[in-house]
């Protein structure tokens, strides 16, 4: 008996002593977080796990954008530091890996964070703390609306330090209702949509761009994230039976190719249009190599394309970029056109324009300042956009990017994105 | 005697580390101290069910939903004080073990645990079908957020009355018949004992437990309920924690709550561990190694030293 | 001897309950038959669940293959599927043709599963029927651990083993893959069950797991044909593992998982010691879910795995032997 207790004695000393180790190595910072003379650390959840995980190109090419700034000397002799973590696209893990990035890593700011549902169950935490939450990779009007009302679906407060980056999704659902009643007036519209508030902003913005012909939507159908092939062509066969001629896919990548095999696979051939978030050569080449009939899907674009455009300049740097990584998966999936690297590096150059900008006596504040007032058009391009586009903010302006091109898929499974028509202004 | 002694010193050992834990270690650690308050609660919970009366569930994430749901529905619509919500939470929970305990009358061994998962895999559904009230997998936020300390303390609080509260259940009759009842049904049968009734009360306090738990993880998660949250691999990790803390023995009860709490917290810069998929190859080794080896989990290894003591 | 004693057994059990069962089959599948003919949806969607069905039923057989020699309830079914199918990826990444792969991971799960039984529930099946259970949940976790650390937890392309090809039969579309998913099935039911009724192996097999005393005196190894039980299951959950992929275009770990809670209906719906039972609660369960979820508006896509859940306990308290079983559900 007492041989026991002094071990347990013994294990208790050894676990407070542990704990007090851990206590003191976890201190707090002087000054900025995340910032010191030489480094600047950042942090940002993303899906490279689980149902959205095609989009894990993206926080690799922003990681090689980064390392070509850093290799260059860094912002101010800073040189940048960006951690991420895999949230698997679910809102439940993303508060308990932000609180990590926080709290234990002690970043400057959360940067890039994926998914519309994630930066929604962390924006709150963050906001209360003055942590930017910026450029997110969502599209969602929210980014845009809440900076300084405090309207309702913002949750009652303002979120001043939350920042999206790319054209609303809102605003892209009301270029396709106007394509759509221009090219098919009498269009009945079968809408897929996903089950969250990402899939119900695009569809209430289809609804408004639609006005008086609402009623035109025949059928919405919503799906899980995660559902099977088989649901996605259950609900398509739901939406032909309701008459639907036009299908519109507000889908997340693996839903989207589900949709545009299983679309053939019914017999279904409606006029299609897809959500740029899942409009990315590689997702519609493997929709291909499964048997989707491609031709004439319509869908719209804001960043260069590596295949179509591959002499112009921006193309040519994230070739470079890329390149410079060694990173042999990632250099094959530009070369096939991965629309997700060109984003990447387009929000890592508006993060790296933000930084310049905000100084070199640099705080959450400043940062924040500085990217509420970014002109990235003339000399100042950011060269992996669409060229002739640009990203602007300003007090009036919450919305960096308003412009969309629109873009039709020739060329059978082995085709492409093809850019028609005009640039598409003032989406918002 | 000497075990009793023993049994008030462990009490007292730990009463005393957690009340000073708070002043040593950050604020971060403190929320992972309070996660494995929570698991604490979910395994003893599960120990009694499954330890005391030899009924499997393969499915107490379905009740932690429950106890979640509630607690961040209440908040979210009515404002609720939180520990309100974690009472109600408790009783729902418990009625709804009770309903779910009636079936599992019919039902022996694997089968149970059979229609355990399946319910462990459907509850977490019913979120994204009832969406306008349950949120779907946008998930409900409670109305305001709790500090790790707040976390800390009322997880422990709680620990502390339901472990209280389980060993009075199990010294009593009620424990006895509990007993009676895992080692052989005949003759608890045959001595008189109903067994429906304490087989189905064991169910319903056994989901009791995991609904407290429940509301107490969803406030640990920033006060955010949403289906993911109770994915069928809480059910696994609960049941591996009670396998591996064993029966009737606090230190047991700890061991299996700070392994199933801690392992996922541990940082991603270490090798192996630190990622979600080291983490599942240990668990699912250590309660292969433990079924295999160890049958009586942490508390049969305690007492083996405890022989080997005294000889 | 065993042979008769067995089959007479089995007759007797059979009693009136299977003319029933039957009849009530035949009615279905000619209400599957007259619905189809009059709505290309309603034949679409029959269409889809019997593809999805057979693959649900292969792996609901390798559940009552288990369950038969073992008692056991092997909750890592589909995790072990998942990992096989990922053997094959990883083989045609190292260069065979899909079908080599295919035929080499029904080897490589044939041995695993033989091995898992001998190594990690051999000792434990002498205890309490919990205890078994405990493992099998281990084994989940450690499973899907092991894949996910190995390639991740990202989609994987594999080659499509029948072809993006479409057939249009009146209003209805059916793919090849289709065609292919339940014709390999039923070849794979098939040499099961040849090789049970027809093969020495096989009639040891169902010795040691209905009279494993007796059997044992007529010179069965009954360890032997226990540890071969699981890896013929293993082998089967490959091949559902194997067809489950490309019906979904991608691998992915969280491939079975929805498959296992069908599986799980299946096998309880056909009775868990019911190999044929097993089958046909498959195409039933996938039949099901695909009409059920389309003409019953309450019972939307998310309800599909509830809607298992429901035919499980329903089963149990009704009809605890399912529609083929014989066994009693609980032992006192």
């Amino acid at each position: 008996m007492p041989v026991n207790r002094k071990k347990v004695a013994a294990l208790i000393f050894a676990l407070l002593a542990t704990a007090a180790v851990v206590g003191t190595a976890a201190a707090s910072h002087e000054g900025t977080p995340g910032v010191t003379k030489k480094q600047i650390v950042i942090g940002g959840t993303f899906p490279f796990t689980g149902p959205a995980s095609l989009y894990k190109t993206i926080p690799a090419a922003e990681a090689a954008y980064y390392a070509y700034v850093n290799a260059k000397g860094g912002v101010y002799h800073r040189k940048i530091k960006d951690i991420t973590l895999d949230d698997q696209y679910d809102p439940s893990q993303t508060p308990a890996k932000t609180k990590q990035l926080v709290e234990q890593d002690h970043v400057f700011a959360i940067v890039g964070s994926l998914g519309t549902a994630p930066v929604l169950s962390t924006w709150n935490y963050l906001n209360q703390r003055k942590i930017p939450q910026v450029l997110v990779a969502t599209g969602d009007a929210y980014w845009g609306q809440c900076v300084h009302k405090a309207l309702k679906l913002c949750g009652g407060k303002a979120k001043p330090w939350t920042m999206g980056w790319q054209p609303d999704y809102p605003g892209e659902a009301k270029v396709y209702a106007k394509y759509i009643l221009k090219k098919k007036p009498g269009a009945k519209i079968g809408v897929l949509y996903q089950n969250d508030s990402y899939g119900k902003n695009y569809l209430n913005g289809l609804k408004t761009g639609l006005g008086s012909h609402q009623n035109q939507i025949v059928d919405a159908e919503s799906y899980n994230l995660g559902d099977s092939a088989q649901v996605i062509a259950a609900h398509e066969v739901a939406m032909r039976t309701h008459g639907a001629d036009t299908f519109v896919i507000f889908a997340t990548p693996q839903a989207t190719i589900f949709a545009l095999v299983d679309r053939t696979a019914i017999g279904w051939s409606p006029l299609t249009l897809v959500n740029n978030v899942s409009a990315n050569r590689v997702f519609q080449l493997a929709a291909g190599q499964n048997g989707a009939d491609l031709n004439g899907i319509i869908s719209s674009q804001y960043t260069a394309s590596a295949t179509t455009q591959a002499s112009y300049k921006g193309v040519k740097l994230a070739k470079k970029i890329i390149d410079a990584t060694g990173n042999q998966q990632l250099q094959q999936s530009l070369a096939l056109g991965d629309a997700n690297i060109m984003y990447g590096l387009a929000s890592a150059w508006t993060f790296v324009d933000g930084l310049k900008h905000a100084g070199k006596h640099l705080t959450r504040a400043s940062l924040m300042k500085s990217l509420r007032h970014l002109n990235e058009s003339k000399k100042n391009t950011n060269p992996f956009i669409y060229p002739g586009m640009s990203v602007k903010t300003s007090n009036k302006r919450t919305f960096p990017m308003e412009q969309l091109k629109l873009i039709k898929w020739s060329g059978g499974a082995g085709g492409d994105w093809h850019a028609f028509g005009t640039i598409y202004k003032g989406i918002h | 005697m000497r075990g009793r002694i023993a049994a008030l010193v462990s009490l007292a050992v730990v009463a005393a580390v957690l009340c000073v834990l708070p002043f040593l270690i950050s604020d971060y650690n403190l929320s992972l101290a309070a996660r494995v308050g929570v698991f604490f609660i979910a395994v003893l919970g599960l120990d009694i069910l499954t330890g005391y009366t030899g009924q499997i569930s393969i499915g107490h994430g379905a009740f932690m939903a429950i106890g979640g749901y509630t607690t961040a529905v209440m908040s979210r619509d009515h404002h609720t004080n939180l520990v309100v919500t974690m009472l109600v939470a408790f009783a729902i929970c418990f009625v709804v073990g009770f309903l779910v305990g009636l079936p599992a009358l019919r039902l022996s061994g694997a089968y149970l645990a059979l229609v355990t998962f399946a319910l462990a895999v459907s509850v977490p559904l019913l979120p994204l079908k009832w969406s306008s009230f349950l949120g779907g997998r946008d998930g409900v936020q409670t109305s305001h957020e709790v500090s790790n300390l707040w976390l800390y303390v009322v997880a422990w609080a709680a620990s502390a009355i339901l472990f209280v509260l389980a060993w009075l259940i199990l010294r009593g009759r009620v424990g006895r018949a509990f007993r009676a009842v895992r080692d052989s049904e005949i003759a608890a049968v045959a001595s008189g004992i109903e067994l429906p009734v304490y087989k189905t009360l064991a169910f319903g306090i056994s989901a009791a437990y995991a609904g407290v738990a429940g509301s107490l993880f969803v406030l640990a998660n920033n006060g955010f309920a949403a289906p993911d949250e109770f994915a069928i691999v809480l059910s696994l990790q609960i049941l591996i924690g009670a396998a591996v803390a064993g029966l009737g023995s606090l230190w047991g009860v700890l061991a299996g709550a700070a392994f199933v709490g801690l392992l996922p917290s541990v940082s991603s810069s270490v090798p192996v561990i630190g990622s979600a998929h080291g983490q599942d190859v240990v668990f699912g080794a250590a309660v292969i190694l433990v079924m295999l080896v160890l049958p009586d989990g942490f508390a049969g290894l305690l007492a083996r030293i405890r022989r080997l003591a005294r000889a | 001897m065993v042979t008769a004693a067995t089959s007479r057994i089995e007759g007797l059990r059979n009693g009136a309950a299977v003319p029933v069962v039957s009849l009530v089959l035949i009615a279905c599948a000619t209400g599957l038959l007259v619905g189809s003919l009059r709505s290309a949806t309603f034949a679409q969607l029959t269409v889809q669940g019997l593809a999805l069905g057979a693959v649900y039923g292969i792996l609901a057989l390798a559940l009552v293959l288990v369950y038969r020699a073992t008692r056991v309830i092997n909750f890592a079914q589909g995790e072990l599927a998942m990992a096989t199918t990922y053997i094959a990826y990883q083989l045609i990444q190292w260069g065979l043709s899909y079908w080599e792969a295919f035929a080499a991971t029904l080897a490589i799960a044939l041995v695993l599963g033989t091995v898992l039984e001998l190594t990690l529930i051999r000792p434990v099946l002498h205890r309490s029927a919990i205890a078994a259970v405990i493992v099998t949940v281990g084994l989940f976790v450690l499973i899907d651990g092991i894949v996910n650390w190995i390639w991740g937890g990202d989609f994987k392309s594999m080659p499509s083993p029948f072809g993006t090809k479409i057939y249009h039969v009146g209003g209805v579309s059916i793919s090849r893959l289709y065609i292919g998913m339940f014709v390999v099935v039923i070849i794979a039911a098939l040499l099961v069950w040849v090789l049970f009724r027809f093969t020495k192996l096989g009639l040891g097999m169902r010795a040691a797991a209905l009279r494993p005393a007796e059997a044992a005196l007529v010179g069965v190894r009954v360890d032997w044909m226990l540890a071969v039980g699981w890896g013929l299951a293993a082998l089967l959950g490959a091949v559902a593992g194997l067809m489950a992929e490309p019906s979904q275009f991608f691998l992915e770990p969280t491939l079975m998982q929805p498959i296992l809670v069908y599986a799980f209906a299946a096998a309880v719906l056909g009775g868990l010691d019911s190999p044929a039972g097993a089958l046909i609660g498959g195409l039933a369960i996938g039949v099901s879910l695909n009409l059920v979820v389309q003409y019953v508006p309450a019972i939307s896509s998310e309800l599909q795995e509830p809607f298992a859940f429901a035919v499980i306990i329903g089963v149990l308290l009704l009809k605890p032997s399912g529609l083929f079983g014989h066994r009693e559900v609980r032992r006192v």
